[in-house]
């Protein structure tokens, strides 16, 4: 009888306790992306030097899709190291796409100038992009592999080595379990 | 002409109204869904109310979708496709999700339920104890018992529902007993008599009745009371009693913990909103921020806001002492200690945040200024500034940066302004300056929280009030020092000729105490004339 009513005292109070504990140690802005291990959406963009650019054309190449601002702190951060690994695989098989959003054209120019970025960027203007690669946050950085398929999804700033083994991942179509995160800004 | 003017009429007539018909609904609809989704970058809000960028963007694609001819579910399960079901304000009715559906009416209804059945027991019970009027058969065997003076001899350590029971009774025969002898007295009216008599023997007739039932369920291993097993008994009471208690206490934990666990979650995770677009809900549990040393650094820059100094430099130190690696305390504190002329103490404290966060871009700023500014070490400035380039992003800030740079490039060098120290400026040759550090074999004896006092004296006083002592908290060496002016103990007194320069890392932080373990050092070549540098010290020395 007693052990009973201890059970349900215990079975009663477990459940908030763990209800507590799940809301309390999640990061209530974090959004965990649905897009891994899916197809990347197809988008065509206008380059700062005028080409443009479809993800369909980058097909059968691994591709690293990162959107970036020039406000935005954790971008520049990572600016040197994401030229720095593109240095390291522009002869492989691999491509880099940039993608500015809420940016203007002259802050996004001075911001590739400034820190000698050589790969494709161009500007979402629309926003249209980073709402089909679910972004809120940035940087955020996409792996793609030849088929056009999601395979790592990055958070926050990135290094010159996840930036290559990631890639390289991507390239074999390796997908990854879950997606990284380092300090990134909150889009506006 | 007429068929040109008819189909002009056509337009303002016709096709106006009905354009003016359908935009309003495409407004409404794209309000409608906005209305349902979750702005990704705001808290609580939805893309319908949210005023930012992302939710106008996030608006725009829902119009454009409405005029594709897409309704609103297939413009839901887009969002959904990109967002997760995170985006939706309203979770859907599957899976997990139906759980945030299904619980509170699952909750509300086990309330209820549970409520009736107190109630009715609760009810019942006082139902019982008012005692109806029992039945002729029982009333007339409470009579004969009560008559007979045959009572158990009842072990009162036993506490099972039984024992109690013939207490019970055996008490409510005595009270009869004691009624009638009332009665007999006259110290009772008859009608008075016949009513409470009733009221026990109904009560009485109750508690037999209870007690027959429990025979009838839990027949007794032996019908004689007492002593043959009450040793068994009394064990079992033993038993029962430490279950209780273990019962209360675990209880009592559970409690403990859940008020613990609610105290600490919400007393960490809530705090005063700093402005209109801030949360109250706090960083706790996210691993985005500290907690105590977060509050303390939100006081220390409310405090510095206001320039309340005092407040900010407790505040701040408050902070350091939680977390002695947050980088904001120390440059914060930094500007502080610049505001009041400590350029090699700010210096220090920038060096300090730049060690946690070598990106931290007041950090920067601060370590630039006071270089440029207080110390006019040009290249080190110029190195900290063009740092901060690569930092911060477009704007007043980075204007203002370039500015200095380009001022110190053409060759000027000199500061805009002074300092805003306080303080008349000294020139490099009325201070002395050099590096001090520790013997390496006195590494392992560093107390981190130490403080080190830079001591001069007049060449030719030896012993007395100091002429000027400098104080640095927690060290960290080797490190640069310059005792000028600024630092003279009784103000007017010149700061000037040949100067005794000694240096104490003192451990409880007061001047005026040596304490035994304190390590002391001299500059080899004292006195040393103002004006010097390279003033080097090495504290290879213990006190006895």
């Amino acid at each position: 009888m007693a052990w009973r009513r201890l059970l349900i005292t215990v079975l009663l109070i477990a459940p908030v306790l763990w209800l507590l504990a799940f809301g309390f140690t999640r990061d209530a802005r974090y959004i965990t992306s649905p897009l891994l291990a899916k197809e990347a959406a197809p988008f065509t963009v206008t380059l700062f030097d005028g080409r443009k650019i479809s993800l369909n054309d980058l097909r059968g190449k691994a591709v690293f899709l990162n959107f970036w601002a020039s406000w935005c702190t954790p971008c520049r951060a990572e600016a040197k190291d994401l030229e720095a690994a593109w240095q390291q695989v522009k002869d492989k098989n691999m491509v880099f796409l940039g993608v500015a959003l809420q940016d203007t054209e002259k802050d996004s120019r001075a911001f590739l100038q400034e820190f000698n970025v050589s790969y494709p960027n161009g500007r979402d203007e629309t926003g249209k992009i980073a709402v089909d690669y679910g972004v809120w946050g940035i940087p955020e950085s996409f792996f793609i592999d030849p088929q056009g398929r999601i395979t790592y999804k990055h958070v926050g700033g990135i290094r010159v080595a996840l930036v290559n083994a990631k890639l390289e991942e991507a390239a074999r179509s390796i997908v990854s379990a879950k997606e990284g995160k380092e300090d990134y800004q909150p889009i506006r | 002409m007429l068929p040109r003017l008819l189909f002009i009429v056509f337009c303002l007539f016709v096709t106006n109204p009905l354009w003016a018909a359908t935009a309003p609904d495409i407004d409404d609809q794209t309000r409608a869904i906005a209305q349902e989704l979750r702005c990704v970058v705001c808290q609580n809000l939805s893309v319908a109310d949210s005023p930012s960028e992302m939710a106008q963007q996030m608006r725009g694609i829902i119009r454009q979708q409405l005029s594709a001819g897409k309704n609103p579910q297939q413009i839901k399960d887009f969002f959904v496709s990109k967002y997760g079901e995170w985006v939706l304000l309203a979770p859907t009715t599957r899976g997990f999700s139906l759980l945030v559906w299904v619980l509170p009416f699952v909750v509300l209804i086990a309330g209820f339920t549970s409520s009736l059945w107190f109630i009715r027991r609760w009810s019942a019970k006082k139902r019982e104890d008012k005692g109806a009027i029992a039945d002729s058969e029982l009333l007339t065997r409470v009579r004969s018992e009560a008559a007979s003076d045959k009572t158990l001899d009842l072990d009162p350590e036993d506490s099972s529902p039984r024992a109690q029971l013939l207490q019970e009774r055996d008490r409510l025969y005595a009270e009869l007993k004691e009624l009638q002898f009332d009665f007999q007295a006259g110290k009772l009216a008859a009608s008075d008599y016949a009513t409470l008599k009733l009221e026990i023997e109904n009560k009485a007739a109750g508690v037999l009745q209870q007690l027959d039932s429990l025979l009838s369920r839990h027949p007794p291993a032996s019908q004689s009371v007492g002593h043959q097993s009450s040793d068994k008994k009394s064990s079992s009471n033993e038993m029962r009693k430490t279950f209780r208690g273990w019962q209360l206490a675990t209880g009592g934990v559970l409690l403990l913990l859940f008020g613990l666990t609610l105290g600490i979650a919400l007393t960490n995770s809530v705090r005063p909103r700093e402005s209109t677009q801030d949360s109250m809900t706090g960083d706790f549990l996210t691993g985005t921020a500290g907690s105590e040393s977060a509050q303390f650094l939100q006081q220390g820059k409310s405090a510095f806001a206001k320039q309340d100094w005092p407040k900010a430099i407790e505040a701040f130190k408050q902070a350091l002492a939680v977390d002695p690696n947050l980088p904001e305390a120390h440059a914060y504190m930094g500007f502080i200690l610049i505001q009041a002329g400590h350029a090699d103490e700010a210096l220090l404290a920038f060096e300090k945040a730049l060690v946690v966060a070598p990106n931290l871009p007041m950090a920067l700023w601060g370590k630039g200024m006071t270089l440029y500014q207080g110390k006019q070490d040009y290249a080190g400035a110029k190195q900290a500034f063009e740092k901060l380039l690569q930092i911060i992003p477009a704007g007043a800030e980075r204007v203002e940066v370039e500015k200095i740079l380009a001022e110190m490039s053409q060759g000027g060098q000199k500061p805009r302004q002074q300092p805003e120290t306080g303080t008349p400026p000294t020139s490099a040759n009325q201070q002395i300056a050099g590096r001090i550090s520790i013997d390496p074999k006195f590494k392992a004896n560093v107390d981190g929280q130490a403080t080190l006092f830079i001591i001069a004296r007049p060449s030719d006083a030896a012993k007395g009030p100091p002429l000027a002592v400098k104080k640095i908290d927690r060290p960290v060496f080797p490190l640069s020092y310059s005792l000028g002016p600024e630092n003279v103990m009784m103000q007017g007194v010149p700061f000037t000729g040949t100067i005794a320069i000694t240096a104490r890392l003192d451990k409880d932080g007061n001047p005026a105490t040596r304490q035994p373990g304190d390590l002391t050092g001299d500059y080899k070549g004292n006195p040393a004339a103002v004006g010097s540098k390279n003033i080097d010290i090495v504290l290879d020395q213990v006190v006895q």
